[in-house]
């Protein structure tokens, strides 16, 4: 079955919400396209239990009266746990693929967002140790708190609500670890105060921990995990940090779940496919390259692509939402994107900017390495092994690697690793660019590949 | 470096790096320059096959034989670590006429010292459980045989640092110095550098520097793609294809040829082969070929079916018009010799070839004759 859509928008996150809305409104005929089962996306998961939901969320109510707008917009058709497995352009139209619809556009809004940046670490393959936004999903999600004792590390504004969230509805946090330093947390304040709203959001959280008496440590960070004899996650040790990531000096804490983020990495798995052009942003990360309209740029004059969310860049709720209405009326050709919302938009890219400066992920993360720890989780490559490979066999990049090593190529298809691998071969544009391309976004089985009438 | 070299070699994938393995070994001081990495162009994105089943009767089929052998010497010479293994092959037939091509191939593959045992029903299923029930008649080949190409060239590349001989990565080729009809070196963006000899070994893009020295050589990418499955259980034991890939190998037709070439790997998964298309260097993934190769891979192991796929790549195989790989001195250009054009089998004639060129280079007669892979067989092409 071929699906046609004026406009499809990938994603149902703030991004993808708000720019479906804003193209509906302006008359186009729009598709929503998400893998969930619920709109909302990361951000605004939820249970669909409007009480517990509005209970693990400080402001559900903007989330849940943009969800009612899209499902009850007559223009917007809403295809849920609807999972793309592949993109691409076939005789000048974009056609997207799932296992039961092949959808058809010319314009496609990409929303795909961001998932949770790890580094690795000797003991993060244990059971027990999962990222941050794991245990907000686990929290938001289904109402399910991750573990007895929980320790919180890694760095980022995104720690707080993850450890307050817990920390309110029963879970015992051992610790709140951030590898920032509390001075450059504070430097950015200037730039906090600018925007009211968020900085009674993480003041509100900050009392939460507080009340609950949650410690929450700068320059720290949990530089390895130690299992217990049942193989499940028993302590870890912690690490005074310096600025570069160095360690210090080290003490060991109980836990059995370490909820471990560094960031986010932008989703950027299909824009390789799409031919859009990428480029890596001042915090490392690949990104989608937008122009003032939110458009990407590629070279097919028939076909137009659109960008909004944290794949341009890592920015927070508030920015996609920005981007997004902009990504929705400039698809819908509207001529009235108004200034406000190109201010609003870039206050809002300010802010974001400044919060990656107070929150660097430190190339030093590198000495907590040893020769047995993995790099790649799914082909249990261990760091003693890429070391191998750059020194005996000549791999000088990421890509090299991954082909003499296996690192990045297992079921992840480097989604976890790839970012670390380019980071120890400090790897160049070109590479960590490729590395991020994924044309199959998700396995899907041969027999379905096989099936007649696939564009 | 100190002193110049003896012979510079452009292009650091299977055929440059095997035959400045050749030459080191032969006494001689190598400079060996890659616009990228090692192994990072066509000798990545295949298999890694070392098949003998897929040639016809001529002297690529001899030169195939060589060289699966020069492999095995290789793996000892050097101490392995590129994951050589004597996979064996399986070639089915589906049809009445496609057994009867591939009892005539075998029929005349034996004669010519390749060892292929022509099965049935029974002995067939007995090596593949997973086969088509339906499929009655096959060749077994003990000699197909499987390496892991890049940690293959990059063994090989210390194995020549470790002798003297030298490696620069990213160091585009941009002029070839030719002084009275003789090569005299090479301008890159990483310097300028002299030898007697240069070999182009750039593989896909071995046209192109060609055109640098002033001469020709008609190689074009025939675009090629691989689906990788998800770790299963060990489901696939051979490398098993149909009979059919052997005329597609050797088709002139310019537009989309699929045969699939099935085959698990030591890290569980399966891999799927192979398609042949002359599209330059499209860049981009065409699902329909992908769709066509799950539909030919589960026409021959049906449980393949609900295996899932993980990835697909491609790679651009070095293509010459009449398939054979172009070996040896440039007709124009004294000290320019050419090592390139292997299409998709490179990995397994690369020991051979390398072997072929230096031979040439020396002076020293080899295990075969060139003439076939002359580059100067386009010469008159070209004053067409």
């Amino acid at each position: 079955m071929i699906i046609n859509h004026q406009i499809l928008v990938l994603g149902g996150g703030p991004a993808g919400l708000n720019a479906a809305k804003y193209a509906a409104n302006a008359g186009a005929d729009v598709g929503l396209i998400d893998s969930g089962v619920r709109l909302g996306g990361q951000y605004w998961r939820h249970t669909g239990d409007i009480s517990v939901d509005h209970a693990m969320h400080h402001n559900f109510d903007q989330g849940s009266l943009l969800i009612d707008a899209v499902l009850t917009n007559p223009q917007i058709k809403v295809y849920l746990e609807c999972q793309i497995w592949s993109v691409s352009i076939v005789n000048d139209s974009i056609v997207l693929r799932s296992l039961f619809q092949i959808f058809q556009t010319q314009k496609l809004i990409i929303a795909t967002g961001a998932y949770d940046r790890s580094i690795p670490f000797p003991g993060w393959d244990i059971p027990g140790v999962i990222t941050a936004g794991a245990a907000q999903a686990l929290l938001k999600g289904s109402g399910v708190i991750a573990g007895k004792n929980i320790v919180v590390a890694g760095t980022g504004p995104f720690l707080l609500p993850v450890a307050a969230g817990i920390s309110r509805h029963g879970g015992n946090i051992v610790g709140v670890l951030e590898a920032a330093y509390k001075t450059s947390w504070v430097k950015g304040i200037t730039t906090l105060i600018r925007s009211p709203f968020k900085i009674v959001e993480g003041f509100g959280y900050i009392k939460t921990l507080r009340k609950n008496k949650v410690e929450l440590r700068f320059g720290h960070a949990v530089t390895a995990a130690h299992a217990g004899a049942d193989g499940l996650l028993e302590s870890v040790t912690v690490a005074n940090i310096d600025r570069n990531f160095n360690v210090k000096s080290t003490y060991s804490l109980k836990c059995d779940v370490a909820a471990i983020s560094w960031g986010f990495t932008p989703d950027t798995s299909i824009a390789g496919a799409l031919d859009v052009r990428q480029r890596v942003n001042h915090d490392g990360s690949v990104i989608i390259e937008v122009d003032d309209d939110q458009r990407a740029i590629q070279s097919n004059a028939l076909i137009e692509i659109y960008a909004a969310g944290e794949s341009t860049g890592i920015g927070g709720s508030e920015l996609a939402l920005a981007e997004g209405a902009i990504a929705g009326l400039a698809a819908a050709h509207d001529p009235g994107i108004s200034n406000q919302l190109r201010k609003l938009r870039r206050r809002a890219q300010k802010f974001a900017h400044t919060l990656s400066k107070v929150y660097p992920v430190a190339s030093g993360w590198q000495s907590w390495l040893t020769s047995e720890t993995l790099i790649c989780r799914c082909e249990e490559v261990t760091y003693q092994t890429v070391r191998e490979a750059a020194e005996e066999l000549g791999a000088i990049d990421a890509r090299g690697a991954k082909l003499m090593t296996r690192c990045g190529m297992g079921m992840c298809q480097g989604r976890i690793c790839g970012r670390s691998i380019s980071d120890l071969f400090d790897g160049n544009q070109v590479d960590r660019i490729q590395f991020a391309s994924r044309p199959i976004i998700t396995p899907i089985t041969l027999g379905e590949l096989a099936q007649e009438g696939l564009l | 470096m100190k002193n110049n070299p003896d012979a510079i070699i452009i292009g650091a994938g299977v055929i440059g790096v095997s035959t400045a393995l050749e030459l080191t070994s032969a006494g001689l001081k190598v400079l060996i320059l890659d616009r990228g990495s090692v192994a990072s162009g066509t000798t990545s994105a295949g298999e890694g096959n070392i098949l003998v089943s897929d040639k016809e009767p001529g002297p690529e089929l001899d030169l195939a034989l060589r060289s699966r052998n020069a492999w095995f010497e290789l793996d000892e010479a050097i101490g392995g670590g590129f994951e050589l293994e004597a996979k064996c092959g399986v070639v089915v037939a589906r049809t009445e006429l496609g057994v009867g091509k591939l009892r005539r191939l075998t029929t005349a593959q034996r004669q010519h010292g390749i060892t292929a045992h022509d099965i049935c029903s029974d002995e067939l299923h007995e090596l593949e459980p997973n086969l088509s029930p339906s499929i009655e008649y096959g060749t077994y080949y003990p000699q197909d045989a499987q390496c892991q190409p890049m940690l293959a060239t990059a063994r090989m590349l210390s194995s020549i640092k470790n002798r003297g001989g030298e490696f620069i990565s990213g160091a585009t080729v941009t002029g070839i110095l030719v002084q009275g009809g003789r090569v005299s070196g090479v301008v890159t963006n990483r310097g300028r550098f002299s030898a007697p000899v240069v070999i182009n070994a750039a593989g896909t893009w071995a046209g192109p520097i060609a055109e640098l020295a002033g001469s020709y050589l008609p190689i074009a990418p025939r675009r090629g793609f691989i689906l990788v499955s998800v770790p299963t259980r060990p489901l696939i034991f051979h490398k098993v294809y149909d009979a059919d890939y052997v005329a597609n190998v050797a088709s002139n037709n310019s537009d989309l040829q699929t045969s699939a070439v099935v085959e698990g790997t030591k890290s569980g998964t399966i891999l799927i082969g192979a398609s042949r298309e002359r599209v330059g260097f499209r860049t981009g993934i065409d699902f329909t070929v992908l769709r066509i190769l799950a539909q030919q891979a589960i026409e021959l192991f049906p449980i393949l079916s609900d295996i899932q796929l993980l990835r697909a790549y491609r790679g651009f195989r070095p293509y010459a018009p009449d398939h054979l790989p172009v070996i040896g001195e440039d007709p124009g250009i004294r000290g320019l010799w050419h090592n390139a054009g292997h299409e998709g089998a490179g990995i397994g004639l690369a020991p051979g070839s390398a072997q072929l060129l230096s031979d040439g280079i020396l002076g020293k007669s080899s295990f075969m004759s060139s003439d076939a892979f002359s580059p100067s067989r386009f010469t008159a092409e070209l004053a067409k």
